[in-house]
């Protein structure tokens, strides 16, 4: 049974209109991240969801209850703030215990709850501290321990580790994938990083533009994306995108590129003519053999693991091809890329996504 | 670039030397010459070696049973009680429905409670004479249709400090409201989220969130009003004209009536002493109480 169901829901701010007709299934214990660059709507989505922001249609049902109607404290989630918004003036422990006063828990209850989010998040002796004498990394465990004693039905979090700096994100997000697996609970995550996406989620849901780009696992994204849209923005370095002249005969297929090289690959696309052919650094390899095109290295950056050479093809073209750690390749050096075909993709003008098999 | 250190020094100097010979010459020596003229028997004006006549603290000791400073003291004490913490309390309510509105209308809002603000005093006291005077005031047309017995506010002792608290307040609060909107637009609107996702009911809100993030804001208001209130004059002044002067006295006004009107400077300063040191004592323990109670919450 879904836990969080959206069904067709819009919202407008005056004129503008923010979420267009979404519709959403988020299963008992899963984590889905909302995924999507700023303005995309994710947030206005999540705080839908939350309560802080009205839905204009549609059906929003949490649980099985309909709670579009429902103010915030009502709909049995719990929310993690982007700045955390802990309470300043009351202790770690004043802060995880004041939702469960207001609704008129026994004290001792609460201290038993306040107690164990302690336990679990490794914070027992944080709690008689003011947010003021935490760190940052210590104000964001408050800020999950005060949604983890709710003991929601679904926890909210909007950017949860944006402020925190990057090793401390690093760290962060291990330990918040780490409490999902213990806890098991349903989690709804807003970000704009596709790592944490990518690593963190069960399911992604990309928004572009107030509407739902794409909803698959991390690797089904990423692997099959939807659309030119979602190509291009998760995966980095970013999806090689090149011009193509694409002429079929069944399911074979012919891509002729600006530079005039021709790729060969199996896929079924409904018309011949004009695509973008999409294909990810990591299936773009340097070869001394035979190759699909030839490239000038512009910018070779060694990773260590491994190196990514950008190269200009005969047309300008960008393409940034990946070697191994080792790579001899320098500026200037004409290199042979080879295309591993069955990593390809085509998108049609509409940005619609075929993908090669 | 580096900096001719001397010359900046000399600078600094140049620039605050006006502030501190005006500062000096009208505040510090005139306050040393107060000090001085307390424990002087001696007029106000022409006042000199010639005149003066030492008294040692004959001009403090005969406060206590001094009638006239009885009454000033009370009806300051009084008149501090019945503005301070209302007058306080009342901006904080405007205040919060203020910050409720938006746009042009709070604006407007805003403007409507700020301009009594503006106003000069005699003109507020022209306003409430005009709309309280017993025979003629707009208020005692309401009175009589309301079949109330018209009241001569200004004329009564019992009514006249309250009245005058009431137009004290209407007149100063404009900037107390000021004070707490900056104040309440300075707590993130996320608290306020996490508190209705934290079930929190409007007055729970108001208890545990924006009373004791407002805190800072209030006792710095407090303090104000409190120091203000304390040298409470020309309202009196004015609204006690051809009424009962020596019945409504305050501290301020008696200085006035011992300085200007018996020319008796010693005592006059005196009085003065007295009132200075209870605002410095009064709003210095006011102020620590405050931030104590602060600590606490």
């Amino acid at each position: 049974m879904a836990e969080i169901a959206l069904e067709n829901v819009s919202k407008s701010f005056g004129a503008v209109e923010v979420i267009k007709d979404i519709s959403l299934q988020v299963g008992q214990g899963e984590f889905v991240v909302f995924l999507g660059p700023s303005g995309s709507g994710k947030s206005t989505l999540l705080r839908m969801i939350a309560g802080l922001e009205t839905i204009d249609r549609g059906k929003l049902l949490i649980g099985g209850k309909e709670c579009q109607n429902l103010v915030p404290g009502k709909r049995n989630v719990a929310m993690v703030f982007q700045n955390y918004a802990l309470y300043p003036h009351m202790t770690v422990r004043d802060n995880m215990a004041f939702g469960l006063r207001n609704v008129g828990m026994k004290e001792a209850d609460i201290a038993a709850r306040v107690e164990d989010a302690g336990r679990i998040l490794e914070m027992d002796a944080l709690l008689d501290r003011r947010p003021s004498q935490l760190s940052g990394g210590q104000r964001q465990r408050v800020a999950i321990g005060r949604a983890i004693v709710k003991e929601p039905a679904a926890f909210l979090f909007d950017e949860p580790l944006s402020n925190l700096d990057a090793a401390l994100r690093v760290r962060t997000r291990v330990e918040l994938a780490q409490l999902h697996q213990r806890i098991a609970a349903t989690m709804i995550y807003v970000t704009h990083d596709q790592t944490e996406a990518m690593t963190l989620a069960d399911r992604i849901v990309i928004l572009n533009d107030c509407r739902i780009e794409q909803i698959g696992t991390p690797m089904e994204v990423y692997t099959y994306p939807a659309s030119r849209f979602v190509a291009g923005f998760v995966g980095n370095p970013g999806m090689n995108f090149l011009d193509a002249d694409v002429s079929t005969s069944g399911k074979e297929a012919s891509a002729t590129l600006g530079d005039g090289s021709r790729v060969a690959m199996t896929i079924s696309i409904p018309d011949d003519g004009a695509y973008e052919l999409g294909i990810r650094p990591e299936a773009v390899h340097v070869t001394t053999g035979e190759g699909d095109t030839k490239g000038e290295a512009t910018v070779v950056e060694h990773l260590g693991d491994r190196t990514l050479v950008y190269t200009r093809l005969g047309d300008g073209t960008s393409v940034i091809a990946l070697d191994d750690g080792r790579s001899q390749v320098a500026p200037g050096d004409v290199v042979t890329l080879r295309f591993d075909t069955s990593q390809l993709h085509l998108f049609d003008s509409a940005g619609r996504a075929y993908h090669a098999d | 670039m580096i900096r001719n250190t001397k010359n900046d020094t000399l600078i600094a100097y140049v620039l605050i030397a006006p502030f501190l010979v005006i500062y000096g010459l009208i505040f510090v020596y005139p306050t040393i010459n107060m000090f001085i003229l307390s424990f002087q028997d001696a007029p106000l004006i022409s006042f000199g070696p010639q005149s003066a006549e030492w008294t040692g603290l004959d001009n403090y000791t005969r406060l206590p049973d001094d009638r006239r400073f009885g009454t000033a003291f009370w009806n300051t004490a009084y008149f501090v009680l019945l503005t301070v913490i209302p007058g306080t309390l009342v901006a904080l309510a405007i205040a919060l429905g203020i910050t409720r509105l938006s746009g042009r209308i709070q604006s407007l809002v805003l403007a409507l409670f700020f301009l009594p603000y503006i106003l000069p005093v005699s003109v507020v006291y022209r306003i409430w004479d005009w709309t309280l005077n017993f025979q003629f005031g707009i208020a005692m047309h309401l009175f009589d249709a309301l079949g109330i017995d018209r009241i001569p506010i200004f004329k009564t002792s019992t009514w006249f400090m309250p009245a005058v608290a009431f137009v004290t307040i209407w007149w100063t609060c404009g900037f107390s409201i000021l004070l707490f909107l900056a104040g309440l637009r300075a707590i993130p609107v996320e608290f306020y989220e996490a508190a209705e996702l934290d079930n929190a009911g409007r007055w729970t809100v108001f208890r545990k969130l924006t009373w004791p993030l407002l805190w800072p804001v209030t006792a710095l208001v407090l303090t104000i009003q409190l120091i203000l209130q304390l040298k409470i004059f020309d309202q009196v002044y004015l609204f006690t004209t051809g009424g009962r002067p020596n019945d409504n006295l305050v501290m301020v006004y008696y200085i006035y009536q011992r300085a200007f009107q018996n020319d008796d400077g010693g005592r006059a300063a005196a009085i003065a002493v007295v009132l200075f040191v209870m605002v410095i004592v009064v709003s210095v323990l006011n102020f620590q109480l405050l931030r104590l109670a602060e600590r606490k919450t």
